[in-house]
């Protein structure tokens, strides 16, 4: 058996995830993570309170100067409701405050910042997302969606996906280095990496066992469910 | 369960991006999912709704209440299908009775109202875990990823809720103008009124229909935070690497048996190959030579694995086109078709022969050609002569008009030839005899020194009314003075026929002698 690079192996196109990958010219996978509907229903959820509290405290201000202050409060409205969303994604790296809580932020298709004119189709495209009832389309279009877009998100070609934390740089362990028989690829360095980390960090009996299992490959990995039924059909 | 046949990619994520992979994994499975809950949940909505037809919202009370009921169903699909092995509809409704029974009680009683439903659902199916077993496990795997889940309830209520009423606001729009309905919201919030009941039992199951679509994406988020707790508890994505790192290395050291076992083959053997292989001529030192053979990798299966590479995307892009064509398909050419084919091709390279030698003629019919085209362009341009230039001219940029003297004002010559030198005195002369002649002189002459020395930009269709507006734009006092004078004598005779009195003559040319003469002697 030819030994395949087993790169080509473990991420072979047919196993489910929910990474989206851009490919840039110089050949390199940039990484994107489209969050799905229920982050997003939060962060409007979120946008929603934030905006009607203003409102709410705008309108308690304003109705003391009768007429007028009911006309620039109904202006302050539109500009809230309309433009909200928009100035917050252009200007703040497409957060809005929601967004910001979550953890999300909205870029272009391509992974480069949102601008003016992605921003605005996609949110005023909103009043199709919102027919015929309370974001009816957004939800069944997102739901279907490989990428979680709504039909703002389509037409635009705007994607919401989770910000990426800074990595923070690896700890190597104080011990000498040795020779792996073998050439390791760049998953298996991260794993033998990770289980390392995890060593470090996690209570003594849990890396005995990863570290019996990791020295001996060949036995099966250790039960940690002393109560394993056998009627399941499949046993987790 | 062998980690190497999942189907999703495993590694830790966040709650949120697990429950996404959920949303997607119920997507892949939509079709079965969605027929399954329907089969289960549909007939029995049906049922409550025939039981309790006075009650719609009891029935749909109930129906809400059995939730927990109709999750196991699509979890088991999913939890199958994860590793492979996707059931066919009737083996997923077979097993429905077996997994309703366990602990059915606790999941309709004190348990419905968990807000963690979803992810507790894997530890007491596929876990099989009850009691305090189950309580401590929920503990464990509790500690991360339930908030998710408990998110995740709150943000489906949500969603049935918005779902279901966008269903209703649909049903509504699509009702017929002509169907005249006048509901009034008091007469539907009244309860009396027993025709409204069927009303209630649409809303009711449009709100059945929406859990056909959301039902199983709920279970198939529980499902995929419970896995992602599980792997980041149990190192499921370090494990697999490793697992995956066993299967290439002892690949490894089934090729190094291979290869040494090649190394102790007869010699016969690959004298023989050699022979076979002679007429084809290949270099044994070139590029495609097999080499490297006592190493794991043989130049021959690096080959064959590049080979490979480069026949899967990215480097090899196949689409198959779907395209509607005519039903009778075109026969194989035979070799008649051959034949025939050939004699054309034949018939073609006499007839551009022929085309050679008539290359006169050709000429002619060329030239006759364009010249049709030549005349034709010309003939149009004759032709719309007039438009070109009424139009065309347009666009040409304005230019200044010079400015023409005009020889004649009403009807008098003013050129400055036609006049005496000594206009004064051949005033003085005609006075007596002649005043008309005299005055229209004078006259005559005041315009013209107008046009030519003070250089007034007169027309020949000016009045003498413009004439002295235009004078007295020149801020002259005694031009001004004098030009009135004249002009209203000059119309008193020339219209009026009345004649000037004689005191008149020596003022006009006293007057015209101080202003144009004295200049001019002097």
């Amino acid at each position: 058996m030819p030994p395949t690079p087993s790169s080509v192996s473990a991420t072979s196109p047919t196993l489910l995830d929910t990474r989206f990958k851009v490919e840039t010219p110089e050949g390199i996978d940039l990484i994107l993570r489209p969050a799905g509907v229920i982050p997003r229903a939060l962060a409007f959820g979120i946008d929603l309170l934030i905006r009607g509290a203003l409102l709410g405290a705008l309108y308690a201000v304003l109705a003391l100067f009768g007429q007028f202050g009911m006309g620039l409060a109904t202006i302050l409205m539109f500009l809230l409701t309309w433009w909200y969303m928009v100035l917050f994604e252009v200007l703040n790296q497409g957060r809005s405050p929601g967004k910001q809580v979550m953890g999300l932020r909205v870029i272009h298709d391509d992974g480069t910042p949102i601008g003016w004119a992605a921003s605005l189709t996609r949110n005023l495209l909103r009043f199709v997302d919102m027919l015929p009832f309370g974001y009816t389309l957004g939800i069944i279009s997102s739901l279907r969606h490989p990428a979680f877009k709504r039909l703002g998100d389509i037409a635009a070609g705007t994607l919401v996906v989770y910000r990426d934390e800074a990595p923070s740089a690896a700890v190597l362990p104080e011990a000498e280095a040795l020779r792996a028989p073998f050439t390791m690829n760049l998953n298996e360095q991260r794993a033998r990496s990770a289980l390392l980390n995890a060593a470090k960090t996690c209570p003594a009996r849990a890396v005995w066992n990863w570290r019996a299992f990791s020295l001996n490959p060949c036995t099966s990995p250790p039960n940690r469910l002393n109560n394993r039924s056998t009627a399941s059909p499949v046993a987790f | 369960m062998r980690l190497t046949d999942a189907s999703v990619v495993i590694r830790p994520r966040s709650a949120w991006e697990a429950v996404d992979l959920g949303v997607l994994l119920a997507k892949q499975h939509a079709g079965l999912l969605m027929l399954s809950w329907a089969i289960v949940t549909l007939p029995i909505f049906a049922l409550l709704c025939l039981l309790l037809w006075d009650y719609p919202s009891i029935a749909v009370l109930i129906f809400w209440w059995l939730k927990p009921a109709y999750e196991r169903l699509p979890l088991f699909i999913l939890s199958n299908a994860l590793f492979g092995s996707t059931p066919s509809l009737k083996q997923a409704l077979k097993a429905l009775p077996g997994l309703l029974k366990p602990q059915l009680l606790a999941s309709l009683t004190w348990r419905r109202l968990s807000p963690t439903r979803s992810f507790d659902l894997p530890v007491q199916q596929l876990e099989g875990l009850s009691g305090s077993a189950r309580n401590q496990r929920l503990v464990v795997l509790g500690q991360r990823d339930a908030g998710g889940a408990s998110w995740l309830t709150v943000v489906g209520v949500a969603l049935e809720i918005a779902l279901m009423f966008g269903l209703i606001s649909l049903f509504y729009m699509l009702l017929p103008a002509q169907l005249e309905l006048d509901w009034s919201w008091d007469t539907l919030i009244s309860t009396d009124t027993h025709q409204w009941l069927w009303l209630e039992h649409l809303s009711n199951l449009f709100y059945a229909l929406v859990l056909v679509l959301w039902g199983p994406i709920y279970v198939a988020c529980g499902f995929t935070l419970y896995l992602n707790r599980r792997t980041a508890l149990e190192a499921w994505d370090i494990e697999l690497v490793f697992r995956q790192l066993r299967q290439r290395l002892t690949g490894v050291a089934y090729a190094m048996l291979l290869s040494v076992a090649l190394l102790f083959m007869p010699v016969a053997d690959n004298a023989m190959a050699a022979s076979e292989a002679a007429p084809v001529a290949t270099d044994p030192n070139g590029p495609d030579a097999p080499r490297l053979l006592k190493q794991p990798l043989t130049s021959e299966q690096s080959q064959e694995s590049i080979t490979q590479l480069l026949d899967q995307p990215p480097f090899e892009h196949r689409e198959t086109v779907t395209r509607w064509r005519f039903g009778d398909a075109p026969e194989d050419p035979s070799a008649e078709d051959a034949k025939s084919l050939d004699e054309w091709m034949k018939k073609l390279a006499d007839l551009a022969q022929l085309w050679k030698s008539v290359d006169g003629v050709a000429l002619f019919f060329e030239v006759l050609l364009w010249t049709l085209l030549f005349s034709l362009l010309a003939w149009l341009l004759w032709r719309y002569r007039d438009w070109l230039n009424a139009f065309a001219g347009r666009l040409r940029m304005p230019q200044v008009r010079r400015y023409q003297a005009p020889e004649q004002l009403f009807g008098l010559e003013v050129a400055p030839q036609s006049l005496p030198n000594d206009i004064a005195g051949e005033v003085e002369r005609l006075w007596a005899e002649q005043p008309r002649a005299a005055l229209s002189l004078l006259y005559r002459a005041l315009l013209s020194r107008l046009l030519h020395e003070q250089q007034l930009a007169l027309k020949s269709s000016d009045t003498e009314g413009e004439v002295l507006q235009q004078v007295h734009a020149l801020q002259q006092a005694e031009l001004s003075k004098f030009s009135q004078t004249l002009t209203s004598h000059w119309q008193n005779l020339a219209y009026g026929h009345q004649q000037p009195h004689a005191a008149l003559k020596d003022e006009l040319c006293t007057g015209w002698r101080q202003l144009f003469e004295r200049g001019a002697q002097a």
